[in-house]
């Protein structure tokens, strides 16, 4: 019969190892998936590499789509250490997107470009934060559940996007469509390399990731926070801020993510749409997981997850397939991913007889 | 009496919404009962609704479709088990990579049958005498099965949980499980049965979706459904008879909604499709006072892993 | 010759670095009382897991009624007619008794038959004079009726042979007497118990053999008739010996600590403190005795900043310390050794350094502008473990892997380390062998001797009567009275542990 027995260390090799394996296993049901809609697996593959990877342009795409995931997850990354459940890195992003937006839209005039850009920087980060800090202050005076809240902001983020998009900031230049007028040339991000859509929000996004290594390796705040996430009674007793630590963490979570909406609307959109990037707040879930919240693997993965995107989407468009396909292999690596730890912990050991 | 009839069919039509999701509450309720927090609901009832669709259409049975969604959310909660209670894996994360799952499984399959309709819905069967009653009938009598079988499922489940032995190991899994495996209980087993039924009832919420309520086949259709069913388990204190009302309240919100859009007005359909997660939103504000205050605590097992000892 | 009903043939249990137990081999008989008698980590509980089937035994072999069996869960065991009562209950807090009982049992029904229950109940309470209330919820009773409740949820799946893990140590000594009596009676009625312990008077009062271990081997089996308290003490514990400790006795009346009307609600929305008044002076040893449950815990918890108080104020040197920030009061040189080390007193997935500075990470040189120096904390770590000796191979690895006991040393020595004016210690010396328990009494005599103060609450009653100057005994979250040490006897105390006034 089998059975899992305890190590006693943990096999260092291991934390390698897993987040691959599970990228293989979700990668092949993927590819049966795909067959079993009867279309080739190989070809599906190819495309999302090429798509992804296959050209300095293709290349420019995948990163322009790790952009906000790096930023995203730099920042779940300060709240999952202390094991508080920030999904609501969507509804934050929109928030940013909004925030900044207000000012693109109706408060650009006489603003440099440095300041434009600063000014909205800023508020898409205050308006990320307010989105992030809502659930955040509600559980820590009444204990109500973060999943659940930042989950519902998500939607009702969406929706206030939405209202405004049908409304109140609609072009009425868009025939109908759901999007506001085009921001003004001060409010868009620069452009790093001519010919591609990678903007210095990609820099943004690095410094971030910086910052927060920074803050995690070196500072006070990085160890509070390692105590925190594994024995909150434990962090108390050890006279540790709690709440505030909290606090500060969902700030700079709902910041990132508010920053990665600005960098998105500002750099790649250019006008306020009701679609803007859905899934990054979800896909940074998975890689703050596979790169074991380690800030500085987090850029890897952002840009393999990036390029799943970006391959996705091309594909959708080129073949016809689904994107959905994404969503499948993303969750069916992540299921490897949260199911493969035990192996840190335990062995797989066969004992014959009775157990 | 024109207006008492808009009443009249704006109450059964909360009924038929709150059934969506009376369905995979309860399922949640006993789930969590058992110690296992599945924040998967989304994904299952999302799979329910797919295959409870697509089997309807091409069977043109309503019933079979349901069956089937129902059979459909249970397999999927299946993974979640797996890796929650045999693999002992982080339940939050396991549960949001289901709803991602079920997110990327009905879009990627459902892209041919985006926008399709089902002629073939559920039936209306009238219940003999009950339905003369004034009021209460046309709205609570004057619905398909489904809506009878969440009845008869709201009670029996709360007789089980709380009158039998099946009711007692089961609590006792999720509030001690060591105490309980002394007793020779097994966790595991329980905790396997117990998430399969979650697994079921949600899909059966989503099920009942697209073959009664929403008979047509879009990405997402659940439109976060599932997550208000996981806040109304808070506010019904993991107790399936409240769990009725919360469902109800939401139905409630949702019938409105869509009567409004129907019937034209001023106020913007984005305002309109918030509010049901407004709403879920100051519910479970409220309700986690409430929980706060009167110091009602959740199984107290819920989310941890269970580890038998080494033998 | 009664005949042998339990007979373990050369058992051995392996844990992965460990050897738990080696070649046991004891028996049984039909209607005796079998002391299993040793010190903490002799291997006593893990002898009694592997006859319940929560381990299995490496090797060896197990007789029940001399056939061979092998128990691989506590269901085989029930069957077999083994029942427990484990140390820490094994009881749903959240529902009723009744429902405790027959938790797992097949034969009520699907709908529970209450009425058969209580029948089945009544004769057990006519047996062996055993009376609870069935229909109150489990957290609604004392720590002695859930013993009781144990012990009825044993018998009524038809045990024959009864384990029970160091039973008393949640008792008082009157409530043990009651045990003691129950017990008789089961034996008086056939039934084989085996009494774990290592407390040396319960085993001359109450066994008819006794097998002491020692490091996971029998030392020796020997007839309760036959033998001594003194030669018994010394199988136990092998060459060392208990000493006295010697207390530089410097009256001082100068409060440093002091309680004013104490009020502090549990999360359950009760009082779990009711007024409590109370003085602690330099140079003493505050005992705090009391059964657990009744407001110790919640007291010390206070004390440390860990409890939002209702009502009432704490003054430390003349400074009112009412619901301030736990690090200002540690700050300020209150220091708290916390009673259940995995729950409060380590982060336990965090490294032995991590854990090992918890108490001044904040501060130079270890930290400096928000910044923290590693280097420095691990200089720290070396010289603790080197101070105190605490085995720790390697620094980096997660706490949890060390042993219980190096661990609790290491939670010891940091908070020691701290240089406390006040040192609160929650049974510090739990789960540490004779050697290291002597080491940290005699520093805690020499925190007091050095003009500082001590609160020491445990659930150890030698323990406080060795070390307190002073004895403060709590019932249901209030004082119910203060002795003297050189005053007070185990039984007086016991009294007042149950409510009495002194």
């Amino acid at each position: 019969m089998l059975y899992f027995e305890k190590r006693q260390s943990v096999p260092q090799h291991f934390k390698i190892i897993i987040p691959i394996i599970s990228l293989l296993i979700g990668l092949a049901i993927g590819a049966i998936s795909v067959a079993i809609a009867g279309i080739n697996p190989i070809d599906v593959y190819g495309g999302i590499l090429s798509n992804a990877f296959g050209s300095w342009y293709a290349f420019s795409e995948t990163l322009v789509a790790a952009t906000p995931l790096i930023l995203i997850t730099a920042g779940l990354i300060v709240v999952f250490k202390m094991n508080i459940w920030n999904i609501g890195a969507y509804g934050q992003y929109i928030m940013g997107a909004i925030f900044s937006s207000y000012f693109a839209l109706f408060a650009s005039n006489g603003l440099s470009k440095p300041m434009m850009i600063c000014v909205m920087v800023i508020s898409s980060m205050v308006g990320g934060a307010i989105w992030a800090l809502i659930p955040t202050l509600l559980k820590i005076f009444w204990e109500v559940n973060e999943v659940i809240t930042t989950l519902l902001l998500n939607y009702i983020a969406l929706y206030i996007l939405k209202f405004l998009m049908y409304g109140p900031w609609k072009n009425p230049a868009s025939y109908g469509f759901p999007l506001s007028k085009t921001f003004p040339q001060t409010a868009i991000l620069p452009v790093l390399f001519k010919d591609t859509r990678l903007t210095i929000g990609i820099i943004f996004a690095l410094i971030s990731v910086f910052i927060v290594w920074f803050l995690i390796k070196k500072s006070k705040f990085g160890y509070e926070i390692r105590v925190i996430g594994d024995n909150p009674l434990a962090a108390r007793y050890a006279g540790i801020s709690v709440n505030r630590d909290i606090i500060i963490g969902m700030a700079i979570s709902g910041a990132l993510a508010g920053l990665a909406g600005m960098t998105e609307v500002s750099g790649i959109v250019h006008y306020l749409q009701v679609k803007i990037g859905a899934d990054y707040g979800y896909t940074a879930i998975i890689v703050a997981w596979i790169a074991y919240l380690d800030p500085l693997v987090t850029i890897l993965a952002s840009i393999l997850f990036g390029g799943l995107a970006s391959g996705g989407y091309s594909l959708q468009i080129t073949m016809r397939v689904s994107y959905g396909i994404v969503g499948l292999i993303e969750s069916i690596t992540l299921f490897s991913l949260v199911g493969a730890q035990i192996f840190l912990n335990y062995k797989l050991r066969w004992k014959n007889g009775s157990p | 009496m024109v207006h008492h009839s808009i009443y009249i069919s704006l109450l059964a039509n909360t009924i038929k919404a709150g059934t969506i999701l009376l369905f995979p509450t309860i399922g949640e309720i006993f789930s969590e009962r058992a110690g296992i927090l599945n924040l998967g609901v989304e994904g299952m009832m999302l799979v329910g609704a797919f295959i409870g669709f697509i089997v309807s259409y091409i069977t043109k049975n309503p019933y079979l479709g349901f069956i089937a969604g129902v059979i459909a959310g249970g397999i999927a909660s299946l993974i979640h088990a797996f890796i929650s209670i045999t693999l002992r894996g982080n339940q939050i994360v396991s549960g949001l990579a289901l709803t991602i799952f079920g997110g990327g499984f009905t879009t990627f399959y459902g892209q041919k049958w985006i926008n399709m309709t089902l002629n073939n819905t559920l039936p209306i069967i009238k219940i003999p005498i009950l339905n003369k009653i004034p009021y209460i009938g046309p709205i609570f009598f004057n619905q398909d099965l489904i809506v009878y079988l969440s009845y008869i499922t709201v009670f029996v489940m709360w007789f089980i949980l709380y009158r039998t032995t099946t009711g007692l190991n089961l609590r006792a899994v999720g509030e001690n499980a060591k105490a309980a495996n002394a007793m020779g209980i097994s966790v595991y087993k329980v905790r396997y049965i117990w998430t399969f039924f979650g697994g079921l009832l949600a899909g059966a919420g989503g099920a009942y979706l697209t073959t009664s309520y929403a008979p047509f086949w879009l990405d997402s259709i659940t439109a976060g459904r599932g997550w208000i069913a996981i806040a109304l388990v808070i506010f019904a204190m993991w107790d399936p008879l409240k769990a009725l009302f919360g469902a109800y309240l939401f139905g409630g919100i949702n019938a409105l909604q869509f009567q409004l859009q129907a019937t034209g007005t001023t106020i913007p359909s984005a305002i309109l499709n918030m509010l049901p997660y407004i709403g879920t939103f100051i519910v479970i504000t409220i309700s986690s006072i409430i929980v706060k205050t009167k110091h009602i605590k959740p199984p107290k097992e819920l989310g941890i892993p269970y580890i038998r000892e080494e033998k | 010759m009664a005949e042998i009903v339990l007979e373990t043939k050369n058992i051995t249990k392996m844990f992965p670095e460990t050897i738990a137990n080696k070649n046991i081999s004891f028996n049984l008989k039909k209607g005796e009382i079998h002391a299993l008698l040793g010190e903490n980590g002799a291997g006593k509980t893990t002898l009694m897991n592997m006859l319940y089937g929560i381990y299995m035994p490496t090797n060896g072999d197990i007789f029940i009624n001399g056939e061979k069996v092998t128990i691989k869960s506590p269901l085989d065991a029930i069957k077999l007619g083994i029942g427990m009562i484990h140390q820490h209950f094994m009881l749903v807090e959240t529902l009723t008794v009744l429902e405790n009982i027959i938790l797992g049992l097949k034969e009520y029904g699907f709908i529970i038959n209450k009425k058969a229950v209580k029948e089945k109940l009544r004769e057990i309470e006519n047996l062996y004079g055993l009376k609870v209330d069935s229909d109150i919820k489990v957290w609604q009773t004392t720590v002695g009726e859930q013993q009781r409740v144990e012990i009825i949820k044993v018998l009524f799946r038809g045990a024959n042979i009864l384990i029970l893990d160091e039973p008393t140590a949640v008792l008082t000594p009157q409530e043990t007497q009651g045990l003691f009596k129950i017990l008789k009676r089961m034996k008086d009625d056939g039934k084989s118990i085996v009494f774990i312990t290592h407390k040396l008077e319960e085993v001359m009062q109450i066994a008819d053999t006794i097998t002491v271990l020692r490091k996971g081997e029998v030392v020796k089996t020997l007839l309760k008739n036959e033998t001594t308290k003194s030669e018994l003490a010394k199988l136990m514990v092998g060459k060392t010996t208990l000493r006295d400790f010697q207390k530089n006795k410097k009256e001082t009346n100068e409060v440093i600590l002091n309680i004013e009307n104490l009020t502090v609600y549990s999360d359950k929305g009760t009082k779990s403190l009711k007024s409590i008044n109370l003085q602690v002076k330099k140079g003493e040893i505050l005992g705090i005795a009391g059964i657990s449950g009744n407001g110790q815990k919640e007291l010390v918890q206070t004390i440390a900043g860990l409890k939002k108080v209702a009502k009432g104020k704490i003054i430390f040197n003349g400074l009112n310390i009412t619901n301030k920030h736990p690090r200002f009061i540690s700050r300020l040189g209150i220091n708290y050794i916390p009673a259940d080390r995995l729950a409060m007193g380590v982060a336990p997935n965090l490294s032995s350094i991590d854990n090992a500075i918890m108490r001044r990470y904040y501060r130079f040189p270890l930290s400096k502008k928000g910044l923290m120096n590693y280097k420095k904390a691990f200089a720290y770590t070396r010289m603790m473990t080197k101070a105190y000796k605490i085995k720790l191979d390697n620094p980096f690895a997660p706490i949890k892997l060390l042993s219980g006991g190096n661990m609790q040393k290491l939670i010891l020595a940091r908070e020691i380390l701290e240089n406390p004016k006040l040192l609160i210690a929650s049974y510090p010396t739990r789960g540490l062998d004779i050697a290291s328990t002597q080491f940290f009494r005699q520093k805690l005599i020499e925190i007091a001797n050095k003009g500082k103060a001590v609160i020491l609450a445990s659930e150890d009653l030698d323990e406080i009567l060795s070390l307190s100057d002073r004895i403060a005994v709590m019932y249901e979250g209030s004082i119910v009275g203060i002795l003297e040490a050189e005053k007070a006897d185990k039984n007086t105390i016991g009294l007042m542990m149950t409510g009495a006034k002194a």
